[in-house]
């Protein structure tokens, strides 16, 4: 008779009240001590070293625009080998086995033509190059 | 009829020409000649062209073919379609040789060029929402990267991330739409979600509406249609040229062929009227997409950019054959005028492609944008001036070029299907549009010309294009019954 989403809202409103009524109680009964040690950034018990915002090198991007392909690519053939023997012996082995080879390939001319093109060389900054040499 | 596989041909040769392109230029990247990464492309372009040219006209797939259960569906309206992908590839293709030969990154162009195709031939053939969103980002995709082909350049870049940042909200709508629509009807195959649309709209009208409504968004950004055309102007404007050709042709036919099949076939307006009526909806984004395209059109200084919003301009008269599926008039008064939007984006495909190619052409000299640069061009140019004018004139709706022809039968397909109002804003518009189209041609033929410009040579290949472009424009004002048997069966096949 009562609707179900009245449960789903009694959750949400328990959900938004934990915390809320957490933070307005202990903001009652805490001591106020104001030091400078607990300004400073948290970085899991390390002493902080530089700024949040740092430079990743733009080739880590290729590496994972590579990656994803690879990714997408493991995530098609899992099943398709879980299912190969019995769809092998319904439709034959053309049927079963051309579409992905086919698939491969086109990944495998990619892979080629990003290669040749340079996309996994990595490419070191001049100053890289010289701190290896010191 | 024609086996299953072989119905794809069309689409495959966009994807064996990719293929082709990526193998030649892994063997000296960087250094494959400009010839051989254009030619690829062309003769692939054409092989989409043919294939789909010879099963359109010989009716092998006049029933429909469904291939893979029904996910794809090869018809006459999918090869119309990519035989106009076919066609704009081909000149863009060829007309690219000369505009990019000196640039870096040539393979990659054609390469997107050939994806982007291949993504729009199979947003022709989707028969279901997934396959439909899927094509969709694969002729976007590539289309952001062309846009900001010109790195260096700031107009480029810049329309290149307006076009994507619009792009991607678009997408995120659409795709947020079609969860809604498959929410309410329970299928992503667009056969089954029509036979659930009745029931769906019934029970849930505000989730199923939305959802159409927010579908509808999606593909009014593809199509470059009010509300969704801010992106056009910069994007076509800072594109390289050809490229411009390439969007504002096949990639706005595209986004129209893919609003075709999903709301005839998807949403019958019989069982959704109850919760969205898409024909209202059509009806007033044809008129503000037709009056917003013009106007903006005539204050413009650059050709570029004027041809930019004349193209938003005829996305509103290719709006008119959703617009006019009122019933009025039975099913061939809808077929007539559904047809009549197939044959002028084909027309369209043509004059619009040259029109843009001539402005490569223009950039290529580089002899400035605005209309007053292009003074007295026609004595220095006078081929591809007679070429521009075709184009401006065809565009207008006047009798030298294929464009009146195609713009008659909307207009009277429209008074056939009860909308006559509608005819007669395109008709108003397209008056105004003469003024704009007539200023270019004005400046060529009459104006005096500027002092001290020479033009050192003249580019082959872009030549070719523009004249093939001009010559099938013309050719298609008789010859355009060629075609219309074709467009007004597929058009009847749908409803």
């Amino acid at each position: 008779m009562s609707n179900p989403w009245i449960a789903v809202g009694a959750l949400a409103l328990v959900g938004l009240a934990i915390p809320l009524s957490m933070i307005a109680i202990s903001s009652l009964l805490r001591p106020s001590v104001p030091e400078q040690g607990k300004r400073a950034v948290y970085e899991s018990g390390e002493v902080p070293t530089g700024d949040t915002r740092i430079r990743f090198n733009i080739q880590y991007y290729m590496v994972a625009l590579l990656f994803v392909v690879f990714d997408v690519e493991t995530v098609l053939i899992f099943p398709w080998a879980l299912i190969y023997s019995d769809a092998v012996a319904e439709f034959g082995l053309g049927p079963v086995l051309g579409p992905m080879l086919v698939f491969l390939a086109i990944l495998v001319i990619g892979l080629g033509w990003a290669w040749r093109t340079g996309a996994v060389r990595w490419v070191k900054s001049e100053r890289a190059e010289i701190k290896t040499q010191l | 009829m024609i086996a299953g596989g072989l119905a794809l041909a069309p689409a495959g040769a966009f994807v064996l020409a990719a293929l082709a392109l990526f193998v030649i230029d892994a063997f000296s990247p960087g250094k494959t000649s400009g010839g051989v990464l254009a030619g690829v492309s062309a003769f692939g372009a054409v092989g989409a062209l043919a294939a789909s040219g010879v099963f359109l006209l010989s009716g092998a797939a006049s029933g429909g073919i469904e291939l893979f259960g029904g996910q794809l569906v090869v018809d006459g309206m999918s090869l119309l379609f990519t035989f106009i992908f076919g066609s704009v590839t081909a000149l863009v293709a060829v007309a690219s040789f000369d505009y990019v030969r000196e640039m870096p990154h040539r393979a990659e162009y054609y390469m997107l060029i050939l994806l982007a195709a291949t993504g729009m031939s199979l947003m022709a053939s989707a028969n279901s929402l997934a396959v439909a969103f899927v094509s969709l980002e694969l002729a976007s995709l590539p289309s952001y990267a062309l846009v900001a082909y010109l790195k260096g350049n700031r107009g480029s870049v810049e329309g290149g991330l307006k076009y994507f940042l619009i792009g991607a909200l678009s997408s995120a709508i659409l795709v947020y739409g079609i969860s809604l629509v498959y929410a309410s009807t329970g299928s992503l195959l667009l056969s089954d979600v029509a036979d659930a649309a009745g029931e769906a709209a019934a029970t849930y009208p505000g989730v199923f509406g939305t959802g159409v409504l927010m579908i509808i968004g999606g593909l009014a950004f593809k199509t470059a249609s009010v509300p969704f055309h801010f992106w056009a102007p910069d994007a076509y404007e800072g594109a390289p040229a050809p490229v411009s050709a390439f969007l504002s042709s096949a990639s706005k036919a595209a986004g129209f062929v893919l609003a075709f099949r999903i709301l005839l076939v998807g949403f019958p307006i019989q069982s959704v009227v109850g919760a969205i009526d898409w024909v209202l909806v059509f009806q007033i984004l044809a008129v503000l997409t037709m009056t917003i395209g013009n106007f903006a059109a005539a204050t413009q200084e650059r050709v570029k950019r004027m041809l930019a919003y004349s193209s938003i301009g005829h996305a509103g008269y290719v709006l008119i054959g959703l617009a006019a599926l009122t019933g009025v008039g039975g099913a061939s008064a809808g077929a007539t005028v559904l047809g009549a939007s197939m044959l002028h984006l084909l027309v369209y495909g043509f004059m619009n492609t040259g029109a843009f190619l001539f402005v490569a052409l223009v950039e290529h000299w580089e002899i400035g944008r605005t209309f007053e640069d292009y003074n007295g061009l026609a004595r220095q140019a006078p081929l591809a001036c007679v070429a521009m004018t075709v184009f401006m004139f065809s565009l207008a709706g006047l009798p030298v070029g294929g464009g009146f022809v195609s713009k008659y039968y909307l207009f009277a397909g429209a008074v056939g299907a009860g909308v006559w109002w509608l005819a007669l804003v395109g008709a108003i518009n397209s008056a105004l549009s003469l003024y704009y189209y007539s200023r270019v041609v004005k400046a060529m033929w009459i104006e005096e010309p500027i002092e001290g410009r020479t033009i050192a040579h003249y580019p082959t290949a872009l030549y070719a294009a523009v004249l093939t472009a001009a010559v099938v424009t013309v050719f298609l004002l008789p010859g355009l019954v060629v075609f219309d048997g074709a467009a007004f069966d597929a058009a009847a096949a749908l409803l």
